[in-house]
């Protein structure tokens, strides 16, 4: 309660639900976290996302005060959770967070009831205050019916709500959920991603969301940041990133499907890609190589009058709300393109792609972002 | 939390340091285990000590003292491992990867050897093929007119067959759970690949259960070469020595510098073979591994041989667990060997003192100080128990728990050194150590705290064993979800971890109290009249020839490990209901 009333007390903007600042994990000589800064107001949805090991679970763990840091700092709505200069945390409970499992981490000897009452008796609930918030929490996730059960004898999308209900029980103020969708089959994951931003609105507790799909990071966020070899590749809302990614890491990694970073050398004034003239070397002033950023959907099949050809190996369609998403080869490099209508070719096959427009960003040979 | 941090941030880095736990489990696990091998080092390396190295390795008396002993248990050691890996692999191979009838009796058929002691079969030996060449009553063949040649009534013959008839369950249980990891997959890629059954057995089934072929092989042996009883009764008789008994006679005849010397070098030949064959199944591991989770196996049909195998291996669990057991309970009631089925008698049991039978002795259950023993040896079992399973929980939670320490590696090395350890070089070891009064620690010679304490590190690597495979169990996540309510260790421990442990610790606290209530070899030295246990009367009646009172209280000891069983057994499904709903 009191903690409550403190957060109503400061002002919304001026304190973050969560900022993480120049936090840095090492084990031995691995830096799975590497000096990373971000910060988010209360209520929001914020999303790491990556590849595997790009340290985003280990940054989850620290949140939850599950690992200390080894340098830097944690603070939620401003006190200070875990501090890698004194090397302690703050213990996982008294900071009001609660953690989802991706294995969900069922106690298998308690009954879905005791799952959920469990929690609320070391925090020290009284008997009737925990028998109204396990009501609450089981209408609330529409698992009434499973209250007697025990995780043995429920599927996996029910452990999965189960695992919900009894991490938002004590209602923290941050919940963290780790990869909570990977282990359900695809439609359950559509349905329960629905659910999580509905129990998200309904709680209104800042969340921290890990997953290496992105598709779930762009549907669910309103933070995301991307996380490579433990950094922050970009930080910000999923439209920002869309639009403007600050790397081609970036950009190939957001987007369904992502874009399309091609190699281009400056020969007179214009950018070149192979023996194709692509577009006018003013775009990047002083820059010898480049790399351009096309958007599937500025790519086709088919010479346009005017625009820029290049042939290439066709691998693969498939289609997609009446287009289809056409893969192929140029050497080594894979392209994504999109076709009007049902597109099918013989694999192997040799095709001509057209770029309909100019770049829609330029980026250095590392992958920065130039213009 | 965040005060005592910024007051005394060293002292967190110190309570939070991941090496501080396993430090300490480390110096708990040197104390009962490695000082008591540096003590016996040390104790022979005194002048009298040192006349003992003598005496055994370069000396007109080694020949009697070291090699001949060496010799009579090497030989008892191949035999014992090649006789159980012929026995075990047989009946493991019949029970997983045939259709041979009634799969799951033959199954518990052939792990209850290990449940009877090794010298209930050998006491059972004795009162069927006992001869007359140490006096007293012969046994039931030879009263009965069948004469027993002295090769077969005593010495290295009947000491080799109760030891595999003991040991082979044991090569069963290794073999039949490397059996069970061969996948049907693995075995009908074989067969598209057009392989022949013979072929599949030799090519893919054979490699794969390899390492714990070696495995049942070398813990065979090391059985057979530290065992105590079966030698004990059935050669000594005739000076037919090995090294454990020589130990026991050593520090029996006071003579206690010998007996150390001839313990190191038991040690040492146990752990050296240990070691070397653990080198080479190490390197073949990765068989193991890729087979992953226990698949559904494939059986192979054995046609007209299924009903003459399955009776068969029928009869070897009858003739090494019902028939001994049948003997020890006849012989119980039987006055003479010579007549088992006939005149029985209830005086062994329960008859008063004073009459012409037993040469006036009462029963066992009117003999007080045998009342005494049954209490001692059920209290005894159940301390050791406990502690052993305290101790391994502890142990194998640091293990699992600390993997990023250096020294928890070190800790789960040396908690597995007692397994080189014979019980009876451990037993002296201990005598060696806390024999005489230590520094502040009075002298524990003969007392029960020695015995419990000497036991629970003998059987600790089975404890942690046990405890790791429990563990393992439970993921890191159940246990760091229940951190994250803010529940502290004990809480933790008592609520979450405990109760998903109970299973598994009671069946290896089971397993330890078994081994120790019927143990010998190690009680053997450590016992005294103060602290009677049931295996050592049994063992000095046997000695004394009364052999109905030795049988009679044989049958006690497995009575009471049969009832710990059936009452585990029904706690465990009490505890666990979630689990079979």
């Amino acid at each position: 309660m009191e903690k409550q009333m403190n957060m109503e007390n400061r002002t919304r903007s001026a304190t973050p639900a969560i900022a993480i600042t120049n936090l840095t994990k090492r084990f031995d000589d691995f830096t799975a976290v590497d000096n990373i800064n971000i910060s988010v107001p209360p209520g929001s949805f914020l999303v790491l996302v990556g590849p595997s090991g790009c340290g985003k679970s280990t940054l989850l763990r620290m949140l939850a005060g599950l690992e200390p840091p080894t340098e830097g700092e944690i603070a939620f709505n401003g006190k200070v959770v875990s501090s890698g200069r004194s090397g302690v945390t703050t213990n996982p409970a008294s900071r009001d967070a609660g953690l989802v499992f991706q294995s969900y981490a069922l106690w298998p000897h308690k009954t879905v009831e005791g799952n959920i009452e469990w929690p609320l008796k070391v925090a020290g609930w009284s008997r009737d205050d925990r028998a109204r918030r396990i009501d609450e929490v089981l209408k609330f996730l529409d698992i009434e019916r499973l209250r007697n059960h025990y995780p043995a004898e429920i599927s996996g999308g029910q452990q999965q709500r189960v695992a919900i209900a009894r991490t938002i029980g004590p209602r923290p103020g941050v919940l963290l959920l780790d990869e909570p969708l990977s282990n359900l089959d695809a439609k359950l994951r559509v349905d329960m991603r629905s659910e999580l931003m509905r129990i998200h609105r309904a709680t209104k507790a800042t969340s921290v969301y890990v997953t290496h799909d992105q598709v779930e990071a762009m549907t669910m966020a309103t933070h995301v940041a991307v996380l490579r070899d433990g950094r922050v590749e970009q930080f910000g809302p999923p439209d920002e990133l869309l639009r403007t990614p600050q790397t081609t890491f970036v950009a190939t990694f957001l987007g369904t499907p992502a874009g399309n970073p091609i190699p281009a050398t400056r020969e007179g004034g214009a950018f070149m890609f192979g023996k194709t003239e692509m577009v006018s070397a003013d775009l990047a002033p002083g820059h010898e190589k480049v790399q351009l950023l096309y958007r599937a959907q500025d790519i086709t099949v088919g010479a346009r009058e005017g625009r820029p050809v290049v042939k290439a190996t066709y691998a693969e369609s498939a289609p997609i709300a009446g287009q289809s998403m056409v893969t192929c080869m140029i050497g080594d490099l894979r392209l994504t393109v999109m076709v009007d209508g049902f597109y099918r070719a013989e694999p192997g096959a040799e095709i001509e792609l057209c770029f309909l427009r100019d770049p829609d960003a330029v980026f250095n040979t590392d992958g920065q972002r130039i213009s | 939390m965040a005060t005592l941090a910024s007051r005394a941030p060293w002292m967190a880095r110190v309570v939070q340091s991941r090496d501080i736990v396993p430090l300490i489990m480390l110096a708990f696990t040197t104390l009962l285990v490695i000082a008591p091998l540096l003590m016996i080092l040390f104790a022979t390396l005194t002048p009298d000590g040192m006349a003992a190295w003598q005496a055994i390795t370069n000396s007109p008396l080694s020949r009697n003292l070291w090699w001949r002993p060496l010799g009579n248990t090497m030989i008892l050691g191949a035999g014992t491992a090649i006789g159980c890996l012929l026995l075990g692999g047989f009946l493991a191979w019949l029970v997983v990867l045939t259709d041979v009838p009634a799969r799951r009796f033959l199954a518990i058929m052939s792990i209850l050897p290990f449940m009877i002691p090794s010298f209930a079969a050998a006491l059972a030996w004795s009162t069927l093929f006992r001869n007359d060449r140490l006096g007293g009553q012969a046994g039931y063949f030879a009263s009965n007119g069948i004469p027993i040649p002295d090769w077969l009534a005593w010495g290295i013959v009947p000491t080799l067959i109760v030891l595999i008839a003991h040991y082979y369950s044991l090569a069963y249980t290794m073999i039949a759970a490397s059996l069970s990891s061969v996948s049907g997959d693995l075995v009908e890629s074989a067969e598209m690949a057009g392989a022949k059954r013979g072929r599949i057995l030799f090519g893919i089934v054979l490699p794969i259960v390899t390492p714990a072929l070696i495995s049942g092989g070398m813990l065979t042996f090391a059985g057979a070469v530290s065992n105590f009883a079966a030698p004990a009764l059935l050669g000594a008789p005739v000076r037919m020595q090995t090294l454990s008994t020589r130990i026991y006679g050593m520090v029996q005849t006071g003579n206690i510098e010998r007996g150390y010397v001839l313990a190191l070098l038991l040690m040492l030949m146990a752990a050296a073979l240990l070691y070397f064959s653990d080198r080479f199944v190490s390197g073949r591991r990765a068989f193991v591994t890729v087979t992953g989770k226990g698949a559904r196996t494939k059986r192979f049909a054995l046609g007209r041989w299924r009903w003459p195998l399955f009776i068969f291996a029928t009869l070897i669990g009858v003739i090494t667990t019902i028939i001994p057991v049948i003997v020890l309970f006849a012989s119980s009631m039987a006055p003479r060997p010579g007549v088992l089925f006939s005149n029985w008698t209830l005086h062994f049991w329960i008859g008063p003192a004073g009459t012409s039978i037993a040469e006036g002795q009462a029963g066992i259950f009117r003999n007080p100080h045998l009342i005494d023993a049954v209490f001692t040896t059920i209290r005894l079992g159940l301390t050791v128990a406990g502690c052993a399973m305290l101790v391994g929980l502890l142990i194998a939670y640091t293990i699992v728990r600390y993997k990023a320490s250096p020294y928890t590696r070190i800790l789960s090395q040396l908690s597995f050194v007692p397994l080189f350890i014979p019980s009876i070089a451990m037993a002296a070891a201990y005598i060696a150590m806390y024999g005489t009064s230590l520094g502040p620690l009075p002298a524990l010679y003969g007392t029960f705290a020695l015995i419990v304490m000497a036991a629970t590190a003998n059987l600790m690597p089975y404890a942690v064993q046990s405890a790791r495979g429990v563990l393992g169990q439970i993921s890191a996540d159940i246990e760091e979800s229940a951190r994250m309510t803010g529940a502290g260790a004990v809480r933790r421990m008592a609520q979450i971890v405990f109760p998903l442990a109970m299973r598994g610790i009671m069946a290896g606290g089971i397993l330890v109290f078994i081994k120790i209530v019927r143990d010998l070899s190690l009680v053997v030295l450590l016992f005294s009249a103060s602290t009677p246990l049931l295996s050592m009367i049994a063992f000095n009646y046997a000695s004394l020839g009364f052999m109905q009172f030795a049988n009679a209280i044989t049958l006690v000891i497995l009575v009471i490990c049969l009832i710990a069983s059936g009452l585990v057994h029904i706690l465990q499904n009490k505890v666990q209901g979630w689990k079979s709903k």
